[in-house]
């Protein structure tokens, strides 16, 4: 609770949005793709994949509106490749 | 209405209530299953079924619980209902400040009062967003006692730590593979719900559905009114589409045009009566809907006895939401606006403030929470205004100074000072920018915020004079106005005679007693308490009956609302047991001593830290306990020492801690200590008691002598009488050593005469020597010798019992000639001798002695001279 709060007073921000493939099965009409105006459906066979930017408090909410709507969550992917590059700077490597 | 043909009815699912019959019988199960697989349905079938043989306490988590508090006062409230007969179960009060640990003690003392046991059942246990209130749940769970078990309904796996209970076999899980419906229940479910179908029709509705209970009952619903059932469950089959959206399009289609009307404009609400659906449909006749939907078991749900309330069941109402938004956009904030005025014009004012913010009317909401903070954390909902707070955007709402303000408490009652500090810079700050109808309010709240920072902090002298202008009430507003500012106002008070009362002033008694007055006006007993505690803690300067008096007052209103360990009482609890040990009742003293400790545990100021060590150690060398003794008082030394100013009390700790030391072979530290003290502090009478002890131990009574003499002409300041009692005890004792009997003997009778209006033990039992100095005065050469016996029986080792239990009082008050009388009766002095004391004739003397006998209903001296010490009648001073 005291991390959630210090988080939003002092504005700190989650690292940068990732592209993610959230493959749920069944095809989601109109209603119930309103949820999730962030994302991108395509129907995929009987599945539905929904594709966005999300970083990962976006990501944590999409995952909740998947479960409040009693969705059946196949699989999730990350689309990205890994931040992990040489010019990223990340000097805390040894 | 369609719905109303369908009469689909909550099967008997046997297996699964067998099933769950078994996992009854260890200490917790967990349905752990997502939404839609029928949790509910199944807990309410096994609960409601006539042969149900245990007694069931049940509650719901409100939707998107974050507040602790609110989520206890629930389950205790279950627990209450289950076992009290019905209708006469005592609703638990809401505390403004809540303390998790002992409401979880409360709940299990509870539960192990019940007889015949319990299964105590909380359904939607994942709505519960608080990890402090998870915690303490798991704390129950692993402490249920013996006859009491419980069942927990989850949508997920939440973080309960049960591994013990698993470990021990006391674990039982119930997961959606278990509460799937299997064909031959999908078959019974539809003959039930009087829908015609084939067998292969039901085969495929089964497996279309993956025996999914709320899909099967959607269907359910569709198929009792539909002409032709095998097409509707072919074309369901033949659709890609979610089940559940598939169904409740279906449904809501075939609903007539105000009841779909109704079910979406009422979606956004968590819960909806008659009343809130017509006022949002703008239509009348909402509640006959209602009503019929949750006959037909359409996933509307009444909460009460009386079916006025309903909710929707969640999947449902989400869909449904989002069905609403899609399809009336721009109705949606007209319909919060509506449900926000519907909700404060019933006192329902977290509702309110929640539709205001999600019709994104954030400055309404901002002043709706402003007007309405402090009455909600003083109605328990603490957490409810922090989780509305967390709500409002980032941006030009957050810096509203009202908002900062809200902040500025929320962070002080957690005892986050510096966060606090800032938020109220940021109110300040703005506050000049405030419309002029609101500015006193603010500055109100401003000044009264910065005093309760400050005496957390120890921070004193400087704040007390800017906040003067709390003193004159506030007039020429609405009634409404007045009550929000009225408690406002008795905070200001409280918090100013709270300052005032450390630093001993004399407006801290007016100051808090109006506060109290007020807040009884207001009907806030918990403000009220408050007042009184603090009002206890600064009339420490009267005398100890009146103290004492109010103590008792202060705890026995804070015992009637179960806040009698809570941290704001302490100042009473604490008062009290310093009082009692100051008198020798150490048995006494050290129990309300055990009950402030456990009262502050949750408490992280030092103000109330730093009492509790004072006492310990006043408690401890009335035991003689020295080592233990300097402990305490070198904890005291050390938190006053992180207050920003100088405390009330700090010449009194750094003095006994000195003398302590002296008394355990120190004296070296505590000349050291002596020679880095500042000048107010080296000159202080308290410190110049303890240079006397240091000399006394050093075998030096000449220096001891001249150390308090400065303390006995007055010239050094003291804290109070009770330091000058220490130094003619330390007088004497130097005198006696210097071989000045009568001296010494003379320096003993006035301590004994200071100490005898209070009736004072502690200080003859903490200056070590004191007892031979008392036992040497001649009895009749002391007007104390009722309180001389207590004491020596003190020093002997023996704790004083309580006096202040009330015995009946006499049946005629004694009149003032007579109290004289009176106290020469423990003495050796006979009926002329005490006549010649008085300059009065024997005659007169033996006529009071006759009516003191009769009022006192006393045969003798002795018996007499019993029942005056029962009645506290002994002491000199004013008793009142």
């Amino acid at each position: 609770m005291s991390v959630h709060l210090a988080a939003l007073d002092h504005g700190v921000m989650d690292p940068a949005p990732v592209r993610y493939a959230i493959r749920i099965h069944g095809h989601l009409g109109a209603t119930v793709l309103s949820a999730f105006p962030a994302l991108v459906p395509q129907h995929h066979g009987a599945d539905t994949v929904l594709t966005g930017l999300l970083d990962r408090s976006a990501l944590y909410g999409v995952l909740a509106e998947v479960e409040a709507l009693g969705l059946d969550l196949v699989e999730i992917r990350q689309l990205t490749p890994q931040r992990r590059s040489p010019e990223s700077g990340d000097s805390r490597s040894p | 209405l369609t719905v109303d043909r369908a009469k689909p009815r909550l099967i008997s699912r046997g297996d699964l209530l067998a099933a769950l019959d078994r996992a009854a019988a260890r200490k917790v199960t967990i349905i752990s299953a997502p939404a839609g697989s029928g949790k509910t349905s199944l807990l309410r079938t096994w609960a409601d079924r006539p042969e149900q043989p245990h007694r069931l306490a049940f509650m719901q988590v409100q939707r998107d619980q974050r507040d602790a508090q609110q989520f206890w006062l629930a389950l205790l409230g279950a627990v209450r209902q289950a076992s009290a007969p019905p209708g006469r179960a005592e609703p638990p009060a809401a505390t403004p400040n809540f303390n998790g640990r002992a409401m979880v003690d409360r709940v299990l003392s509870e539960l192990a009062g019940q007889r015949g046991g319990l299964i105590l059942v909380i359904d939607d246990l994942h709505e519960l967003i608080s990890p402090d209130a998870l915690a303490q749940l798991t704390r129950l769970l692993t402490n249920l006692p013996g006859d009491v078990h419980a069942v927990l309904a989850t949508r997920r796996d939440l973080p309960l730590h049960l591994q013990q209970l698993r470990l021990a076999g006391e674990l039982a899980e119930i997961r959606a593979a278990d509460l799937r419906f299997t064909e031959r229940e999908t078959r019974e479910l539809l003959d039930a719900s009087g829908v015609t179908l084939s067998d292969a029709g039901a085969a495929l509705l089964h497996r279309r559905t993956e025996g999914w209970a709320a899909g099967l009952r959607l269907a359910a619903i569709s198929l009792a009114g539909h002409r032709d059932p095998e097409r509707f469950v072919a074309e369901f089959s033949g659709s890609d589409r979610t089940v559940a959206e598939y169904l409740i399009a279906e449904m809501l289609e075939r609903q007539p045009d105000d009841v779909k009307d109704l079910l979406l404009r009422t979606s956004l609400l968590d819960r909806v009566n008659g009343e809130l659906a017509d006022l949002l449909t703008g239509r009348p006749g909402s509640e006959p809907i209602l009503l019929a939907l949750e006959d037909a078991n359409a996933f509307v749900v009444s909460l009460d006895a009386g079916r006025t309330w309903f909710r929707y069941h969640h999947l449902f109402a989400d869909l449904l939401r989002l069905e609403l938004r899609r399809a009336l956009p721009e109705e949606v904030p007209v319909l919060h606006r509506r449900a926000a005025g519907w909700f404060i014009r019933h006192g329902q004012v977290a509702d309110a403030i929640q539709h205001t913010q999600a019709a994104g009317d954030w400055a309404d909401a901002a002043r709706l929470l402003a007007d309405h903070s402090f009455s909600l954390t003083m109605d328990g909902q603490a957490q409810t205004v922090r989780a509305l707070l967390l709500a409002f955007p980032p941006g030009a709402p957050a810096d509203d100074p009202e908002l900062a303000l809200i902040r500025a408490g929320l962070s002080l009652a957690r005892g986050r000072l510096d966060e606090a500090a800032a938020h109220l810079a940021v109110a300040e700050s703005h506050a000049e920018t405030t419309p002029p109808d609101r500015q006193r309010r603010l500055r109100v709240a401003i000044a009264s915020l910065k005093l309760s920072l400050a005496t957390r902090r120890g921070q004193l002298a400087s704040v007390t004079e800017q906040a003067k202008f709390l003193d004159s009430p506030v007039t020429g507003q609405s009634d409404e106005d007045i009550a929000l500012d009225n408690d406002l106002r008795v905070l200001a008070l409280m918090n100013l005679g709270t300052v005032e009362g450390s630093l001993a002033l004399a407006d801290a008694e007016r100051h808090l007693r109006e506060g109290a007055v007020l807040a009884r006006e207001n009907g806030r007993p918990y403000l009220e308490a408050r007042c009184l505690a603090q009002l206890a803690f600064a009339s420490r300067v009267r005398p100890f009956a009146t103290t004492r008096r109010r103590c008792r007052e202060a705890i026995a209103l804070a015992e009637r609302h179960g806040w009698g360990s809570e941290p704001m009482i302490a100042p009473a609890l604490i008062t009290l047991a310093a009082n009692l040990v100051w008198t020798g009742e150490f048995d006494e003293g050290e129990r309300w001593l055990d009950r402030t400790e456990r009262a502050v545990q949750t408490d992280t100021g030092p103000d109330i830290r730093l009492l509790v060590h004072i006492v310990s150690g006043m408690l401890q060398a009335g035991r003689g306990r020295r080592h233990e003794a300097l402990r305490e008082f070198s904890a005291a030394e050390h938190l006053g020492s992180q207050l920003a100013d100088s405390h009330a009390l700090a010449s009194q700790v750094t003095g006994w801690l000195l003398a302590t030391q002296a008394r355990v072979g120190l004296p070296g530290e505590a000349r050291a200590y002596l020679a880095a003290l500042d000048d107010e502090q080296a000159n202080s009478g308290e410190v110049g008691n303890a240079r006397a002890v240091i000399s006394l131990t050093e075998g030096n009574p000449a220096e001891a002598l001249a150390a308090v003499t400065a303390v006995q002409d007055g010239t050094a300041p003291v804290i109070g009488y009770v330091t000058l009692v220490e130094t003619h005890l330390l007088a004497g004792l130097a005198l006696r050593e210097l071989g000045d009997q009568r001296g010494a003997n003379q320096a003993a009778e006035r301590a004994l005469g200071l100490a005898e209006p209070d009736r004072l033990v502690l200080p003859f039992v903490m200056t070590e020597g004191s007892g031979e100095l008392l036992a040497a005065l001649p009895r009749h050469e002391t007007a104390h010798a009722a309180l001389l016996t207590d004491i020596l029986d003190v020093v002997r080792g023996s704790s004083l019992a309580a006096k202040d239990q009330q015995p009946s009082p006499p049946a005629e008050e004694l009149s003032g000639a007579e109290l004289r009388v009176l106290r020469y009766l423990p003495t050796n002095l006979s009926r002329p001798e005490i006549a010649s004391e008085l300059s009065v004739s024997v005659n007169t003397v033996n006529t009071h002695v006759r009516n003191i006998y009769a009022k006192l209903q006393a045969r003798d001296r002795s018996s007499a001279v019993q029942r005056a010490r029962e009645l506290r009648l002994l002491s000199a001073g004013p008793t009142r």
